[in-house]
Order: structure tokens, then sequence, then C-alpha cells
């Protein structure tokens, strides 16, 4: 795998990455900001191209080192070596038909297992922090944060059935 | 005051059209500045307004191509630098030297003339390489680096363009004063300038706006070429951080060569007396030119043919430089004859840029088994 990047004066810097089985990456960083992505088969004459935004390089770099198995079951788990080794789980999914129509208050989430909703996506539109009266629609995108055991609960609780 | 609202306002179409349809828009402010002006409907006039406007985008444009200049980087791509520029400054200044002389200018229009045919638009060679997506051919290394070479001629034909005065000892001992404040200024301050250029008040565009007009007007009233000052001046930021002034000068860049384009186009006039048909074949000769050059270069450097088709396409649009050359040093007859060859050479440059693929088979066809061949869209990048 041999890496090196390029300086093009007026455009920006290119990293060029030649894979094992021979086939060429080539990623220009441009000057407005914008990401080209070119991919050129070993045996292949004409390269395939992608433009990206920064964020959309960004979320493509978190899928290529794994971090994504799945979109509705993201997850992240922080722990905080200075304070006696403190491990919150992130975790994001996705409302079904039994949980619709009712709000996080009717549904005891925090009593019953202990999870944090602190953030809803829906559609195009982010909601952090939802109030208790916030009213889940089927499809919502939910982040859930709390402990591996809490989130565990969570999920046989609100996801299984 | 009317003049530059219509003028400000037919630009802002045209940018919103072009952009929509991503053609190049430069020419088509100088038509628009030529509709509009003396050689149109003269609606708008030039005015002091306007040549002050027009003169902040000459030295934007200068500073910007001062701070792209990294004399370190420029040493380590020796080979194929100076290859690809020698050919290209050879072939095209010579041939647009014969040209402009035989058509009849004398013999400094005829070298104004000649620079302004061998140099290629950066602005719309970097679009196209862009827009078109062709940064992976292995033409588009040689392509920036050709762009850096013509950038550097340019700024030694300024030098001698603008040294045959009176004095020179005095002007030569002014100029190693100045020269001397921005590496010491540059140098010994690095790090206060990177810092005060990083800020996120109005500090960083102001110092930069400031600085820039500073040193133009001051040269000038001192009596010393200001765009060499303003390219002298970016060149040593360009080893403060480049890239932060380059954000913060863009903007007036943009907005001021804007306004440079189209009144350059109002300050030509066609009745200068050489035929019209002189000046369009001398166009078309441009363009046949940087195929001649292209085509040298493809084979020398890259080994094929196909590569020298490509440069070719890249490289045939002339725009702001050569439009800078001719408001600097042009005669009203050299404007024009120049202002016709940015708009031609703009234009047939933007088209074949994108349809190249058809135009490499064009080149190459009946042909087979030709070593040189190469497969149209021309993918065959680095090894």
């Amino acid at each position: 795998m041999a890496l090196r990047s390029i300086n093009f004066p007026g455009i920006g810097t290119k990293y060029e990455l030649v894979t094992e089985k021979d086939d060429t990456i080539a990623i220009f960083f441009l000057k407005n900001g914008n990401i080209q992505m070119y991919t050129l088969p070993h045996d292949g004459q004409t390269p395939c191209v992608a433009e990206l935004t920064t964020a959309e390089a960004r979320r493509l770099g978190t899928i290529m080192t794994g971090a994504i198995m799945e979109a509705d079951k993201e997850s992240v788990e922080i722990a905080f070596s200075a304070l006696s080794d403190l491990r919150i789980s992130i975790h994001t999914y996705v409302i079904g038909k039994s949980m619709a129509g009712r709000c996080i208050e009717d549904h005891q989430i925090r009593a019953k297992t202990g999870v944090t909703i602190i953030a809803v996506s829906r559609g195009d539109t982010n909601i952090v922090n939802p109030p208790p009266s916030f009213m889940f629609q089927e499809g919502d995108a939910v982040v859930a944060i709390g402990e591996t055991d809490q989130l565990k609960t969570f999920e046989r609780e609100f996801m299984v059935g | 005051m009317e003049g530059l609202i219509i003028a400000l306002f037919v630009c802002l179409v045209l940018l919103i059209i072009t952009k929509y349809l991503s053609w190049p828009v430069i020419p088509f402010y100088i038509i628009a500045g030529i509709a509009l002006g003396a050689s149109g409907l003269n609606l708008v006039q030039v005015s002091e307004s306007s040549t002050f406007f027009s003169e902040l985008g000459l030295i934007f444009l200068l500073f910007f191509m001062g701070l792209e200049i990294k004399p370190d980087r420029i040493l380590s791509n020796q080979k194929t630098f100076f290859s690809s520029g020698l050919i290209d400054l050879n072939i095209n200044m010579l041939i647009g030297f014969l040209a402009a002389y035989i058509i009849g200018f004398t013999l400094t229009e005829s070298l104004v003339i000649a620079a302004a045919f061998f140099i290629s638009s950066t602005a719309m060679t970097v679009a196209s390489l862009v827009e078109n997506k062709k940064l992976m051919m292995r033409e588009a290394e040689t392509i920036v680096w050709m762009m850096v070479f013509e950038d550097i001629v340019l700024i030694i034909f300024l030098t001698l363009l603008s040294t045959s005065i009176n004095n020179p000892l005095g002007f030569i001992g002014k100029i190693a004063v100045i020269l001397l404040a921005f590496y010491i200024i540059s140098h010994y301050g690095k790090k206060l300038i990177q810092k005060a250029i990083n800020r996120d008040d109005e500090l960083p565009v102001f110092l930069t706006f400031a600085a820039v007009v500073i040193i133009a007007f001051g040269s000038k009233a001192i009596g010393v070429p200001e765009t060499l000052m303003v390219i002298a001046f970016g060149t040593a930021l360009a080893s403060t951080d480049p890239a932060a002034f380059e954000a913060q000068a863009r903007p007036f860049k943009d907005v001021f060569l804007i306004i440079f384009f189209v009144f350059f186009g109002i300050s030509v006039d066609f009745s200068g007396g050489v035929p019209v048909m002189l000046i369009v074949a001398l166009s078309i000769l441009a363009i046949i030119s940087k195929l001649v050059s292209g085509l040298l270069i493809g084979k020398v450097v890259h080994g094929s043919k196909g590569s020298g088709i490509e440069i070719w396409v890249n490289t045939i649009g002339r725009g702001e430089f050569s439009i800078a050359l001719a408001a600097l040093y042009g005669s009203p007859v050299v404007s024009s004859a120049i202002a016709a060859m940015v708009i031609i050479t703009s234009i047939v440059g933007s088209f074949s840029a994108k349809y190249s693929g058809p135009l490499q088979d064009l080149f190459t066809r009946g042909r087979k088994g030709d070593p040189d061949q190469v497969p149209a869209g021309s993918g065959e990048t680095i090894s």
C-alpha cells in the first residue's frame, strides 16, 4: 500500500493510494473545501469520480473505519478514564409502530430503563434534548444515552415486539 | 455612477447564467463590456470610480498569484516543470510574436501581444480540470505546473517592461529596499502575522485589504511598478500563512476582478485600424499554436500524443493575465486584439475541455497500431 501526497498549486492537495490489488484511489482536497475522490481499477482506463462535501467525506471516513455497522445500530462508547473509568454508551434506534403516537413521558423510558433520549432525527430536522412531552412518530431516529446494561434493557423493553 | 450600476447588474445576470450552465464567465464579461461600451451601445463610460475598482481587481489578482508561488515546491518538480514550461514558452511566444509583427504591429506591441498569446488562463484551466473531473489524469499535474511556469514568465515580463525608465539606479535601489522590507516583515514578523491573520474579528480582512492597497498605491506614488510589488508581497507572505491570506483576499479579488473585466471590455475600441479578420485569424492561430506546444509537451513529458491533446484542450483559454497585460501595456489596438483573442480562445477552450474524449478520437482515429494511441476519456493515468 503506497500512499503519497502531492501539492497541486491552485487546486489543492492530492493523496494517492495504490492498493494491494493494484487499484488506485486518488483523493483531492480542493481549495473550495470540497473533496473529489477518483477510483481506478487496475485493469481499467477510465476512473470513476465522486465529489463530496466536507461533511459527506467525514461520514464516508467514519464508515470506512468500521464504526458504523448499520444505520439504525450506530453506537459509540465513551470512556472517561479520569472519572474512575466512567463508561457511557450512545446508541441510535429507529422508532417502530409500537412506540409511535405516544410521548417520552408516556413510555416512562427513564424510569423503566435509566436511558435518556437526547436527540431525535425526523426527516431533515434534528431535535436535541426533546422535552418529555415529545411525541414519537414511526421512523424517527432517536439517540439514546446510558450505560451498556441500561441500553440493553431499553432494547428489551421497547425495541422488541 | 449610473454606468457602474448598469455594468454591475449585467455582470450579476451573466454570472448567474454562466454558473448555471457551467460555462466560463470571463469572455462574457468582456463581451458584455464591449456591448455596453465605446464599441457597442455606448451606455457606459469608463469613470474615475470604475478605474479605481478595476485597479483593485488587478492588484488583488496579482497578489493572489504571488501567494501561490512557493519556490521550494517548484524546485522539487524541476524536470517536468522546465521541459513543459520551456516548450510552452518558446513555441507560443515565437508564433505569437511573429504573427503580430507580420500583421503590422510595432515591435513593442508585438511583444505585449506575444506575451498575452502565450499565457493561458490559470482560472479557466483550474476550473476546467476540477469541473470536468480530470484531476486524476497524469496530464493534470503537468498542466498545473505549466500554469505556475507561465506565472513566473509573466513576472519576468512585467519586470522587463517596467524597468525601461530614466533613473535605473534609483529605481533598482527603491525596489531593493522594499523587497528587503518584505523579507524582514515576513521573516521576523512571521509569528505575529500568523496570529493576526487567524483572528476571528475584522482584523484579518482589513489587514489584507489595507496592506495590499497601501503597497500597491504606495509603490505607484514613489514610482515603483505596483504590479511587481504586489506579487512580491504575496510571495513574501506565502511563507507565513498563505491559505489564510487567500481566504481573506478572495472576496476582494472575485468582486473587483469582475469589474476589471467588464470595464476592460467597455474601454476596448475596435475602430483602431487592424481589420477584424486579421484579429480573428490571430485568435485562431492562438488555438493552433497551443495545439503544437501541447502535442510536443505530451510527447516529451508523457510520450503520448493523447496526452498532448489533453494538455491542449485544457490550456487553450487565455484570460485574466492576457487582459491584465493589455490593460497595463496595450495601446487601444493591442487591447482590442487581445480582447478578441481572449473571447475566442476561452469559449473554444471551455467546450473543447468538456468534449476532449471525442476530440482525442478524432485525432487518433484510423491510426490503429500507433503506439501513441490512447483510449478516449484518457484515464491512462498514474503508473
